[in-house]
């Protein structure tokens, strides 16, 4: 993949890069922060995160299979106790809640790493060590004949440096 | 470079709200970053703590190997006093591991600012803790070896546990508490196994460093996914919490034992669990912040507002005593009336007033802010919470079985020396894994604490839109 990284150094720079690099329409634009900004998550505006499918499905999973083996395992050896139903569903709530927890955040974990990508064996193209430290990044995926463009852009808003990866 | 928060200007004795606790001393990402990793680099204290927590592991694993050699008899256990140390060391360590959780979880959700410099220590106290409390019910099956016959599988004896036993229920909550606890620590890791891994010098640990970061780059694809899946792990999070102590209290309350039976048990666990946890957290932080250096990364403003939940879950803990008692009289059961008179005044005096005192007397001193922002007075606090919380549970566990329906049943309960060579081991066991992992992860979360430093700005007061 190639294309074109700047690193900045502040926050409001990186913004309004994001911002005309959006509008310009050059490529596909990746953005690289050391922690959480909401203003960085308000430039690039992207889809809500589908994290919560995974959530929901895996929770609704977990709390079936808790309450079936719960049920299905006393039908199985009859034992009744102290007069009550086999089947009593007051304590196979706690079943039911438990593993409910359980694979819904596995899931939820899963769903995380499925959309973020992760695990992935290298850093790949358009990483710098710097953008877990103190400096933002931004890397654009172009073609070579829209790359001076982008980078006259990048450096149009502070880029401390832009260069060609590929 | 101050060392401690100041208190707000304007008022005379300052009252910090927890979402206002920030870190005013630290100023950039690099700041943050350089000073984080610093903490990483063995010294020879640590070196010594780590010492003697083997040591003290290791008597408790002598005394496992003795006991699985000569049989469970070799513990003080005498009819009718058949649950003792074991019980109560899990119950103590099973509450312990509750802060982290809290901390992590619920005062995530709640937005509350004190929690981002302990969170990460208290997490991993979490997960130690409940790895050792899970040894505990273990330890006292005496053939330990057995103890899969509680996990629901497929068998060739056809044989499923009984899912209407508190002890399965016990085993659904521990073991999910673990996972979770576990999944919830290195999740929030990966970012800090990033920064370690960029920074790192060392090829073989930045090997593994780059291992354990799985990739993560910092993109906004990450942190967009991450966020959301930390949410809804904290939301998943927060009923675990609550439910685990309700659960390991079903121990109790499903009895007809006196003193057990009462409904006000989950509730009263539950907060108790947490004043515990509040507490050991302290124990650790308090030194830790000192030697690390780290003073204004865990403010004075901090500690306060941690004294606040301990004064708090103090209260709840001491109204759930004052409870029992009042129940106990009203209620007309002589049994009951008979079992809570010899608590405090009979055979078992002195383990409930070392109990009342340590829980509901001594935290009244957090009244004083003077002393909430003492960092000495809460350390040795923090030592009679853990020895009151620990007599709590040997109050709960003991005095009722000692002390059941008929008077020929009544009996007394001396912890033999294997008993107490497990309590000391338990220290060791968790204080070993804390003190590993100390140097090898960050303790404190670098990425959320990047998140409450102000970010470099070319123009002042501009969030970055046009």
């Amino acid at each position: 993949m190639q294309g074109v990284l700047g690193a900045f150094h502040e926050l409001d720079t990186t913004c309004h890069a994001i911002e005309d690099l959006k509008k310009a329409r050059l490529g596909d634009v990746t953005v690289y922060s050391p922690t959480i900004r909401h203003e960085i998550d308000e430039a690039i505006d992207a889809p809500n995160s589908v994290v919560r499918r995974f959530t929901l499905i895996g929770g609704l999973l977990g709390v079936s299979f808790g309450y079936w083996i719960s049920i299905w395992t006393g039908d199985y050896w009859p034992l009744v106790t102290g007069g009550k139903a086999i089947a009593s569903w007051i304590p196979y709530t706690i079943i039911g809640f438990e593993v409910m927890v359980l694979v819904g955040c596995l899931s939820t974990v899963a769903g995380m790493f499925i959309n973020a990508r992760i695990p992935r064996l290298t850093t790949t193209v358009g990483y710098d060590p710097r953008f877990s430290g103190g400096h933002f990044g931004i890397f654009v995926s172009c073609s070579a004949d829209k790359a001076s463009q982008v980078e006259a852009l990048l450096q149009k808003h502070g880029a401390e440096e832009v260069r060609r990866e590929a | 470079m101050g060392t401690i928060a100041q208190p707000v200007d304007g008022l005379r004795r300052p009252n910090i709200a927890s979402a206002d606790v920030q870190i005013p001393a630290v100023t950039s990402y690099e700041q943050v970053d350089r000073e984080i990793i610093s903490t990483l680099g063995f010294t020879k204290k640590w070196l010594l703590g780590l010492g003697v927590a083997i040591l003290a592991m290791l008597v408790g694993a002598s005394a496992w190997i003795y006991q699985i050699y000569w049989g469970l008899g070799q513990a003080g256990y005498e009819p009718p006093v058949m649950w003792g140390v074991y019980i109560i060391t899990f119950v103590f360590w099973v509450g312990i591991g509750h802060a982290g959780t809290l901390i992590s979880a619920i005062l995530y959700l709640f937005r509350a600012g004190f929690r981002t410099s302990i969170y990460r220590a208290a997490e991993a106290m979490t997960v130690f803790a409940v790895m050792t409390a899970g040894l505990f019910p273990i330890i006292h099956i005496g053939r330990p070896w057995k103890f899969f016959w509680l996990i629901p599988y497929p068998n060739w004896r056809l044989l499923w546990p009984n899912f209407k036993s508190p002890l399965v229920w016990d085993v659904f909550a521990i073991s999910t508490y673990l996972t979770i606890s576990t999944t919830f620590l290195y999740i929030g890791l990966i970012p800090d196994f990033a920064v370690l891994r960029d920074r790192e010098t060392n090829p073989m640990r930045k090997r593994i460093y780059g291992i354990l970061s799985m990739g993560w780059r910092n993109s906004d694809r990450e942190w967009r996914h991450f966020a959301k899946a930390y949410l809804f792990l904290a939301a998943f999070s927060t009923p675990l919490v609550l439910s685990v102590h309700s659960v390991v209290s079903f121990d109790f309350a499903m009895a007809l034992t006196p003193g057990w039976h009462a409904s006000i048990f989950p509730p009263y666990f539950v907060a108790g669990a947490i004043f515990s946890g509040f507490a050991m957290v302290w124990t650790i932080a308090i030194p830790m912040r000192k030697w690390f250096k780290l003073e204004h990364y865990i403010t004075l403003n901090h500690l306060d507002a941690t004294a606040k939940v301990v004064l708090f879950t103090s209260m709840v803990v001491g109204c759930a005593y004052l409870i029992e008692f009042f129940i106990a009289w009203y209620s007309g059961v002589r049994p009951e009336q008979e079992f809570f008179w010899n608590r405090v005044f009979g055979q078992w005096w002195w383990a409930a007033w070392i109990m009342l005192l340590c829980n509901m007397a001594l935290p009244m001193s957090l009244w004083s802010q003077k002393l909430r922002r003492n960092p000495t007075w809460l350390w040795f606090l923090s030592i009679f919470i853990n020895i009151g919380m620990w007599y709590e549970r040997f109050v709960i566990v003991v005095p009722s079985l000692s002390h059941e329906f008929e008077p020929w049943q009544w009996g007394g309960y001396t912890p033999s020396w294997i008993d107490m060579s497990f309590l000391v081991g338990s220290f060791g066991w968790f204080f070993m894994w804390f003190l590993l992992f100390v140097k090898q992860m960050p303790v404190m979360a670098i990425m959320e604490l990047k998140e409450i430093v102000v970010p470099k700005r070319k123009h002042a007061h501009d969030g970055g839109h046009h």
